[in-house]
């Protein structure tokens, strides 16, 4: 009896920790979604079964279907967060250097973030045609505000007596540049970039569902187009995981590279 | 002159110059008319829009959209938000849920809300009350969890009773906190309504936008622009007067 009271006890803690709980919530809406796609009660063609979306994912997985799709959307996501990190980590630290320019350009960069980059969209077209180009265009835009902001949010934690130091010793703006302010804004840049591939990924997916030839976002519209709603599904699926997983992974990257140790320990005592 | 006057004036002038170099590219014809049209050009069409055309209906609806989404994700966002905290396991485990979430692009699940909801303003409600919700409940939650526990000892050392607390301590000390998460929940709301409108061709100014582009109606694509990117910057200034208000 007593051991049948802890063994429940036991079970009870398991239970109640945010894993379990998670995992619950998961069956718990898998479960739902099978009942309604099954019974028909709400929507009957927007519920399909689960079996039938784990199967259409499984199709892009194991065969070449969607390899022009994927190879269209990481050209346009990889090129836009190349080009934002080329343009909004030198942005960034040509602003964050001088205070007076960060006074006047910092709310002015604030107020373009909150432009929704989607609707520059027509504009790209008319530059750059359909193509990958005008998608990879809208990432790029997508993708600078979080680094250039965060580039400078970096900045302004920069300790003067660093650049002080290195000023003191003969070094030129370009010495300062690589060797003081990037190895101490590593970490914001980094995060800048982690945030910004998140947007890219919004930015040009969401483009290419407007006017594509090739692409994810494209297909995820040709299959609603079509009214295949399973294989929209796991399309979007395979979106999600695929993102998730590149976050996770430059996440892990990032974290080894960041020199955020050397700088927690406060070089101002190697001076 | 005083120092926001002049940085206001810097500011100014880097706008109007860059407006100047374009005005001037497109009539000296460095470039055509058929990719970028005179910024001159562009604000009599919108204001012509304004006047004569739907500009105005369509902002109505804009704004309409924004202003539903907004309460939508203020009611079961703080409510949510308050639930999270009350209950701390749930609140834990689903906190992280809804992180992953946000950083998603559930956006592009709009094709499913157009099933659902129609061609209309419903699906666009819909969505962007998702990107609203998120950071209003995360919001919300930090602000309970992190309210000055010094306070609450005031006020159970002065007899309150448990409305009284929730009215008088509990309330005035989450509301910043809780304030920063509509602005974010704004923020996202308008580039959601915004970006989807245009997307899907539905409902008020993104649809216009997408009409212009579709028809090759140069100077209506930059005046759709200019409106979208004026409305844009105009919610954020009242935005943050308003958390200057709240602050005070």
């Amino acid at each position: 009896m007593e051991r049948a009271e802890k063994n429940s006890a036991a079970f009870a803690a398991h239970i109640q920790t945010p894993f379990a709980v998670q995992a619950l919530t998961l069956v718990a809406v898998v479960g739902a979604w099978e009942f309604i796609g099954r019974t028909g009660v709400l929507f009957p063609e927007l519920f399909p079964s689960v079996l039938e979306i784990l199967q259409s994912l499984w199709l892009y997985i194991s065969t070449p279907l969607m390899i022009p799709h994927i190879q269209a959307s990481l050209y346009e996501i990889g090129g836009a967060l190349g080009l934002a990190t080329l343009c909004g980590v030198p942005l960034g630290i040509l602003c964050g250097s001088r205070q007076r320019w960060l006074e006047v350009v910092e709310p002015l960069i604030l107020y373009a973030a909150v432009v929704p980059k989607i609707v520059i969209f027509p504009i790209f077209i008319l530059f750059l045609g359909i193509g990958v180009q005008s998608k990879l265009a809208v990432g790029a835009i997508a993708a600078f505000f979080p680094i250039a902001l965060l580039t400078i949010a970096g900045m302004r934690e920069v300790k003067k007596v660093y650049v002080d130091v290195a000023r003191t010793v003969g070094a030129s703006p370009m010495q300062i540049a690589t060797c003081v302010y990037l190895p101490a804004i590593a970490g914001q840049v980094f995060s800048g970039i982690r945030i910004g591939m998140g947007a890219a990924v919004t930015g040009a997916l969401l483009a290419e569902t407007k006017i594509a030839k090739a692409g994810l976002g494209f297909m995820i519209v040709e299959y609603y187009g079509q009214f295949r709603i399973a294989d929209m599904y796991s399309l979007l699926l395979f979106v999600f995981i695929l993102a998730a997983l590149t976050n996770w992974a430059m996440k892990r990257l990032f974290a080894r590279l960041s020199p955020l140790a050397r700088v927690n320990q406060d070089a101002g005592m190697y001076i | 002159m005083s120092e926001t006057t002049r940085l206001t004036v810097w500011r100014l002038s880097i706008i109007f110059g860059i407006l100047a170099i374009v005005e001037t590219s497109v009539r000296v014809g460095w470039i055509s008319t058929f990719f970028l049209a005179a910024p001159t050009r562009a604000a009599v069409v919108l204001w012509e829009q304004i006047i004569h055309g739907n500009a105005l209906w369509l902002t109505a609806i804009t704004l309409f959209e924004i202003a539903m989404c907004l309460t939508i994700s203020t009611v079961f966002g703080v409510l949510a938000g308050f639930l999270l905290w009350r209950y701390q396991l749930i609140g834990n485990s689903y906190e992280m849920l809804l992180a992953a979430l946000f950083s998603s692009p559930v956006i592009l699940a709009y094709p499913i809300f157009l099933v659902t909801f129609g061609r209309g303003s419903a699906a666009v409600i819909a969505l962007s009350s998702i990107f609203g919700l998120i950071p209003t409940i995360i919001n919300t939650k930090s602000a309970f969890q992190n309210a000055n526990p010094i306070l609450l000892q005031v006020g159970a050392s002065m007899n309150l009773t448990r409305q009284q607390m929730f009215r008088h301590i509990l309330i005035p000390a989450v509301a910043p906190t809780i304030f920063s998460g509509f602005r974010l929940a704004l923020t996202y709301i308008l580039k959601s309504v915004l970006g989807l409108e245009y997307v899907a061709q539905v409902g008020g100014v993104g649809m216009w936008l997408s009409d212009a582009a579709f028809k090759f109606e140069v100077e209506e694509v930059y005046a759709g622009l200019f409106g979208t990117m004026l409305l844009s910057i105009l919610f954020l200034y009242l935005i943050n007067r308003s958390e200057v208000l709240v602050r005070k």
